[in-house]
């Protein structure tokens, strides 16, 4: 439109134009009808909360995903994203959540891996670390490109990421999330490194939850919700508390149900809780907090801030590096997942098919998990696989599991229903603690509600719950308190009743609770 | 019940397939298939004899084959059955030309050594395997040819018959297995062999320890959840596999050889294996695999004779076996198939 | 003391370069697949399957080098199958390799039946073996130590010279360094449009190139003959070897050494009068141990960089932020 009312302007003030995208995943969808205009030597920050389709829209962008409706324009000339190569081409780079490096390479090597500086046939390192070291000067991007990548902290791992994209001739740049994994004065270093960019002309789009560091980097914002752009602004226009208005969707918000107040004592209790992930780098930093009987205490967080290695470290699948946690009256940080359960665990994990079932079993043997010891599925010295059947079949029923029987292979149900069965086991544990990590993810709106009248029912026999869940709104519902979590810290505790999503969606973004309710 | 028709109907056409190719082999060593099939059929199952001779081949890699079933529902390779087997054997002749003991205390004592034998050839790869993870498939393996050089080592050397040839001297009447028929050295080691695939079948399905065994093989991460001890339960399973290993090799010394001796059962320990990944893991089918290459066996003997073929045409048509059914989506990946059994009641 | 100088002199250090020759081959080649992420249990049969076609090779065309390439070229489609399945298929390694390395042994045993019309072993027939080469003036300048690197076989000057060859394509070039990467971190690859498949095959086809030729020294080096299972484990040891060295080289040629070292000390020690039978189990023996050594070894290494890390940690995020919130 700006080209054709003028003619002589040479380039289009839009790098980036996405015209209607829109993206279907079975009968979900994730991206409708999204307009996207992403002007040049600006940085575009999109917002929004998971599942709003951000990750989706960007990798339609950069050709991994192909949109079902819309058109992908760059510097106004419409262009199909076949796959990558052809975003690479167009003068795109992303940046992932998760890098992909060689960590026994050197960073001069993971720069040009795919695309080496060559003579005489060998690998010229001398070349690659003189044009990896001047690419680096040229955009304040401090490496040193003869180091090897494994000894690397994760800050200058996305540095080098960065490299890779700009060595490819990037000139716009897209980036997902690309603070979670930063301390706050990597993240400051990375912010000037980006405002170069746009002051060099290049243009950055630039994913992110954490809406401080927008209101600091973004010139505009672009607000996603449920799929749909809901606002497109100059950032300066927006306060914070507007950004997590537009962000939430206030429509569907679930009824809290109405609850007898029936805590107990303190039944599981942790203290100065540190850990590390599988890269060995601080999951947990110093966590503490209480789960009295027939409480549901709820753990809030964007996904990715230490809520898996934290359910973890309770179940024994992971050791802790610091601190205590007793459960009932044993300490249970030395213990194996067997005495953890002994000592009163039910677990319902988060990554349901590799820890949750056996997916080629059938529900009858799903259910005898961590129960083959005890009657009825254990009658003297056997298993007893008629009583299995029996108590399947009454579960199947008690939890509206869809199956065909209790010989019905887990793998063949739904994501609802796999789920229901993960909960059939660990719900009839008569445990006096019950770890719920995620209860809903992938599962359908009607199972979602039945799954939620399963854990109040469970509070009301006097269970102590921890319930970690990415959904705000089923926090909301549920707990009586939230704790919410950014980064492997608690940053703050509030009531259910009094639960406001714009303070803990603040807190989820890292804004400590003292200055949240110095804002209020 | 269709899941498991489709898996049986895919292992059939994997074994057709594997025919035609051997077919193919046979035709390059210049024999026609079609005689060579008949003359293996006609060698083992020819008449009486010829099949107690195919049930005399099929103990061995029966035993073999629940001892590599074992470790595989476990989630783990026993690659050195045959070490085991070798050992085993050895220690029942020790046992067997050593002691004088009453009858049937006799064999008992003998097939104890035996067992212990061969778990104690494994302990070590087995420790290793869950403390350190050092692979086990090379390190049995590598145990198979120090089992086979120390056995010969301690026949000629140490136990050697006066004036025979590389043999230990016989054992005593009162350690042999008794035979089953008069017209063949068939013996109770074929029951033995039947007892114990039932007997490792009905553990697997019917005992919580074996319910936990299995998780461990096809879902380590759920039974770990779960609170199984997954290193404790490899360690065992491992330990298992190799002590009935040992026996496969107790039992073909007090049953048919009465003597240990050099290249006493060659490559019974890897027919077993086999067998068993034939069988995916389950005993009870491991009893017709194990049948089969009994039977291979026991009718290549005659191929010797009667066709220009060499009788090692068989372990050809084993490997072409074993190679189209891997192609399958049957024996995919680690802790799926080679867990064995996926599905649970059988 | 005589008997030490006797025991260690310069013939034990040629036969001990001799014996390396063929491990180091096939090591080298398994080093490939190892680094691109395959645990090649087939290279037994890779190897036996190359030296029995080697000889048959040298027996049809009456050349050494025709034998080496029918070597090379069986060992070759032992590979491509064994990709095949693996790559493709994505078949278990273990299974596959183990099920290739049982089809060696019974072909070429049926072959040698169906060819020969024997068992046991082909000698003589007119099998040529591969000539020694004798470096011009090694004898004028070095005296009796000339035989340390003279009168060889052309595949152990092969084998010692690819080493260096080994870390030169490893370090420099695309291919190398796009087969540790396949191995290492094969999300990278995908991402920057390397082809794990193309890869994985190219692989499989090198180590079967290698094994083919370390097969063919087998057979037509320094004896020139074949006999059944002739590979006698020198491939299991091999992938023994990759494991602890993770395919480096020059890791992998220390490990050879150190079996060579052990096969041509324990061959001497026979000659001593010691059993045979257990000097033939030395070889494996020192396998195992390295095996286990080294993996016993690998933990300690976890816990202190665990350690360090930690530390490290402690030292960067304590000063800033001991507050606990709220």
């Amino acid at each position: 439109m700006d080209s054709a009312s003028t003619p002589a302007a040479a380039v289009p003030p839009y790098a980036i134009e996405l015209v209607g995208i829109t993206k279907r995943f079975g009968t979900f969808t994730a991206n409708d009808g999204i307009d996207l205009r992403v002007r040049r030597g600006s940085i575009h920050a999109i917002i929004g909360e998971n599942g709003a389709g951000k990750t989706t829209l960007m990798n339609v962008l950069f050709g991994l995903l192909q949109p079902d409706e819309g058109e992908i324009r760059v510097d106004g000339k419409p262009v199909v994203m076949a796959d990558p190569s052809v975003a690479i081409a167009q003068g795109l780079g992303m940046v992932h959540q998760h890098f992909k490096l060689v960590p026994s390479l050197s960073v001069a090597e993971n720069v040009f891996l795919g695309m080496e500086i060559r003579t005489r046939g060998l690998i010229d390192h001398k070349k690659q670390e003189d044009r990896t070291r001047e690419l680096s000067r040229r955009f304040g991007l401090a490496v040193d490109p003869t180091e090897r990548v494994g000894l690397l902290s994760v800050g200058i791992e996305q540095r080098i990421e960065i490299l890779k994209v700009l060595v490819r001739g990037a000139r716009t740049v897209i980036l997902d999330e690309p603070t979670a994994v930063l301390t706050p004065q990597e993240s400051r270093e990375l912010f000037a490194t980006l405002r170069g960019f746009a002051n060099d002309g290049m243009t950055v789009i630039f994913i992110s939850h954490h809406l401080e560091e927008v209101i600091e980097v973004s010139d505009t914002v672009t607000v996603l919700r449920r799929g749909k752009a809901v606002a497109t602004r100059p950032t300066s226009e927006l306060s914070k508390s507007e950004m997590v208005r537009l962000m939430v969707d206030r429509e569907v918000s679930f009824a809290r149900p109405a609850r007898p107040a029936t805590q107990g004592a303190t039944v599981l209790s942790v203290r100065d809780l540190w850990a590390r992930d599988d890269r060995r780098h601080p999951a947990l930093r110093d966590v503490s907090f209480d789960v009295r009987a027939g409480e549901i205490v709820g753990i809030a967080g964007v996904a990715g801030n230490g809520q898996t290695e934290l359910a973890e470290v309770i179940a024994g699948l992971r050791p802790a590096s610091h601190g205590a946690a007793t459960l009932g009256a044993r300490d249970i940080l030395a213990l194996s997942p067997a005495s953890i359960r002994n000592a009163g665990l039910a677990h319902v994990p988060g990554d349901r098919m590799v820890r949750g079932v056996d997916g080629n079993a059938s529900i009858a043997s799903n259910l005898v998990m961590g129960r083959q010891f005890r009657a009825p599925w254990r009658k003297g010295w056997l298993l007893d696989w008629k009583a299995a059947d029996v108590e399947a079949t009454r579960m199947i029923e008690r939890f509206d599991i869809r199956a065909r029987g209790p010989a019905d292979t887990v793998k063949r149900l739904s994501g609802g229903n796999i789920q229901k069965v993960v909960l059939a086991r660990e719900f009839t544990n008569d445990a006096p603690f019950l770890l719920i990590d995620q209860p809903t993810r992938g599962v359908d709106i009607g199972a979602q509600e039945a799954i939620h009248d399963e854990i109040m029912r469970q509070r009301e026999k006097g269970i102590a719950i921890l319930l970690i869940s990415v959904q705000l709104d089923e926090l909301m519902k549920l707990a009586d308190r939230i704790l919410v979590m950014f980064n492997g810290r608690l940053m703050g505790s509030v009531d259910g009743e009094e639960a406001d999503e714009d303070q803990i969606g603040l807190m989820m973004a890292g804004v400590a609770q003292s200055q949240v309710e110095a804002a209020a | 019940m269709s899941t498991r028709m489709r898996a049986f109907a895919g292992q059939l056409i994997a074994v057709l397939f594997a025919l035609a190719l051997g077919s193919v082999v046979i035709l390059l060593v210049d024999e026609s298939p079609i005689r060579v099939f008949t003359t293996l059929l006609r060698g083992a199952f020819g008449d009486i004899n010829r099949v107690a001779g195919t049930l005399l081949q099929t103990t061995p890699i029966l035993i073999s084959g629940i001892a590599a079933c074992i470790a595989l529902r476990g989630g783990m390779f026993n690659v050195g059955v045959e070490g085991q087997l070798f050992l085993g054997g050895f220690a029942a002749a020790l046992v067997g030309f050593a002691f004088a003991l009453p009858p049937g205390l006799h064999v008992l004592v003998a097939l104890v050594a035996a067992i212990l034998a061969g778990a104690a050839w494994i302990a070590i790869p087995a420790w290793f395997r869950v403390r350190f993870n050092t692979n086990e498939v090379v390190s049995t393996i590598l145990s198979n040819y120090v089992a086979v050089l120390l056995t010969s080592y301690f026949t000629i050397f140490l136990f050697k018959r006066p004036g025979g040839w590389s043999e230990t001297p016989p054992i005593l009447s009162s350690a042999y297995l008794p035979e089953l028929f008069s017209f063949s050295r068939l013996n109770w080691g074929l029951v033995i062999g039947l007892i114990l695939a039932f007997a490792a079948a009905w553990y697997f399905r019917n005992t919580p320890g074996g319910y936990a065994v299995s998780m461990t093989g096809s879902a380590p991460k759920f039974a770990e959840y779960g609170g199984v001890d997954v290193k404790k339960r490899g360690f065992w399973v491992l330990i298992v596999s190799g002590a009935v290993g040992g026996l496969a090799g107790g039992v073909e010394t007090l049953g048919v050889h009465h003597r240990f001796m050099e290249g006493f059962a060659p490559g019974f320990g890897f027919d077993g294996l086999i067998a068993a990944l034939l069988a995916n893991g389950s005993p009870i089918a491991t009893i017709a695999t194990a049948l089969f290459f009994g039977a291979l066996r026991s009718g290549s003997l005659l191929l010797e004779t009667d066709t220009n073929a060499s009788r090692e045409i068989i372990t050809v048509i084993q490997a072409l076996i074993i190679l189209s059914v891997s192609a399958q989506v049957l024996l995919r990946r680690r802790g799926d198939a080679q867990a064995g059994e996926r599905r649970w009641k059988f | 003391m005589e008997v030490l100088t006797s025991l260690f002199n310069v013939a034990l250090l040629v036969a001990m370069l001799r014996t390396t020759a063929p491990i180091l081959l096939v090591a080298l080649g398994g080093s490939f697949t190892t680094k691109a992420g395959i645990f090649n249990i087939g290279l037994e049969g890779q190897m036996l399957i190359g030296a029995f076609f080697a000889v048959l090779g040298s027996i049809w065309t009456g050349s050494a080098w025709g034998g080496v390439l029918c070597g090379v070229a069986a060992a070759l489609v032992f590979a491509l199958i064994f990709a095949l399945l693996v790559v493709s298929f994505r078949a278990n390694e273990v299974v596959v390799g183990l099920a290739l390395n049982i089809l060696a042994g019974g072909m070429t045993i049926s072959l040698m039946k169906a060819v020969f019309g024997t068992r046991g072993s082909i000698v003589g027939r007119g099998i040529v073996g591969l000539p020694k080469v004798q470096i011009p003036y090694a004898r004028d300048v070095l005296g009796p130590y000339a035989q340390l690197i003279s009168g060889y076989t052309p595949m152990v000057y092969l084998a010692f010279v690819a080493v260096p060859l080994f870390v030169l394509f490893y370090r420099r070039t695309r291919l190398g360094l796009h087969i540790r990467v396949v191995g290492e971190k094969p999300e990278a690859a995908e991402a920057l449009g390397i082809s794990i498949t193309r890869v994985r095959y190219t692989a499989s086809l090198l180590c079967g190139l290698f094994a083919g030729l370390a097969g063919a020294h087998l057979s037509l080096g320094y004896i020139t003959m074949f006999t059944e299972n002739m590979s006698s484990g020198r491939g299991f040891m091999a992938v023994a070897i990759l494991i602890f060295s993770n395919g480096d080289p020059l890791r992998v040629l220390a490990g050879c050494l150190l079996f060579g070292f052990a096969d041509a000390f324990s061959l001497r020690l026979q000659t001593f009068g010691y059993p045979s039978y257990l000097i033939l189990a030395v070889p494996y023996l020192v396998a195992l141990t390295a095996l286990f050594a080294l993996s016993y070894r690998a933990r300690p290494k976890l816990i202190r960089e665990t350690a360090e890390s930690m530390r490290r940690f402690l030292r960067a995020e304590t000063p800033s932020d001991t507050t606990r919130p709220s």
